[in-house]
């Protein structure tokens, strides 16, 4: 196993029908250089899954680049899409963010909140849901993208370059 | 969207025969599975045998469906679910809410 740090620059084909098989790919590149049980392997399996739906939804390219940091004990996963900035829905407060200092809570629609942390104008963290109470179906959203991938990683962050015009979707998992 | 169907003592049994379940087979799905409700179906088992993974949007569509379902006094029954998938629910916590078994017959055997 190589223990110096490792990075990768992928560029993935935006195909719903090959998902699962370039998810299987970038995981075997991850595993040359880093052993992980298989707890792991269905978090970074969950993760590649709803980073590449999430541009095969949303984004007009052909494909997706996707980098990988592998730097033990840590390793990123980064999605970046050029493009406009991601827009919350009517209520939320907008990137650039003009507060930085408090959590606040956003939505992409009525079934998809989620509360976030800005780090900077450009940039916000995913944060966890309190998950104490019972689940509630009623209270379940019908949108889980950004909900898996903030479960799955141990941080999820999102960061916008206005002069690049370019979003990343940033995860990292402590390995 | 490729599903079977089958009724079994009263139930139905929608097999999914895709391997994808995903953003491209989520509208789909729910409509074939709201139809079923609609029509009067209130016990239903819904197999993953074939299916290799679950992405977020079929997910949702499943939700959607309990939503649909559990007002109207219905069950519904996931069975078959291989580890991966298994895993999702767990980490959404959504196997708190599904009624999740290994097999159709620990799925019938829950209805009765």
């Amino acid at each position: 196993m190589n223990i110096t740090p490792v990075s990768v620059e992928l560029n993935i084909p935006n195909d719903p029908e090959k998902i699962i098989d370039h998810t299987k790919e970038i995981l075997a590149i991850i595993l040359e250089h880093v052993a992980l049980d298989i707890g792991y392997q269905q978090r970074i399996k969950l993760i590649l899954i709803e980073l590449i739906t999430n541009s095969i939804k949303h984004s007009k390219e052909e494909s997706t680049a996707i980098n990988l940091v592998i730097d033990q004990p840590h390793l990123s996963i980064q999605k970046i899409e050029k493009g406009l900035k991601i827009a919350f829905g009517a209520g939320s407060p907008q990137i650039p963010f003009e507060n930085i200092q408090k959590t606040v809570s956003i939505n992409f629609s009525e079934e998809n909140r989620h509360d976030i942390q800005p780090l900077s104008q450009y940039k916000f963290k995913f944060l966890k849901p309190d998950r104490e109470e019972d689940p509630d179906i009623n209270q379940m959203p019908e949108h889980f993208g950004f909900y898996i991938i903030t479960l799955a990683a141990d941080s999820f962050v999102y960061q916008y370059d206005p002069e690049l015009k370019e979003s990343s979707y940033i995860v990292h998992l402590n390995l | 969207m490729n599903v079977t169907r089958k009724e079994i003592d009263g139930l139905v049994l929608l097999t999914i025969v895709e391997k994808d379940a995903n953003l491209t087979r989520s509208d789909r799905f729910k409509e074939i599975v709201l139809n079923e409700i609609e029509s009067g179906s209130r016990n239903l088992i819904i197999s993953f045998e074939n299916v290799e993974y679950l992405d977020s949007s079929f997910l949702g569509a499943l939700v959607a469906i309990l939503k649909n379902l559990v007002p109207k006094n219905g069950r519904l029954t996931l069975i078959a679910l291989n580890s991966d998938i298994r895993n999702l629910f767990e980490l959404t916590r959504l196997d708190k809410i599904f009624d999740l078994k290994d097999s159709l017959k620990s799925a019938l055997e829950g209805f009765k």
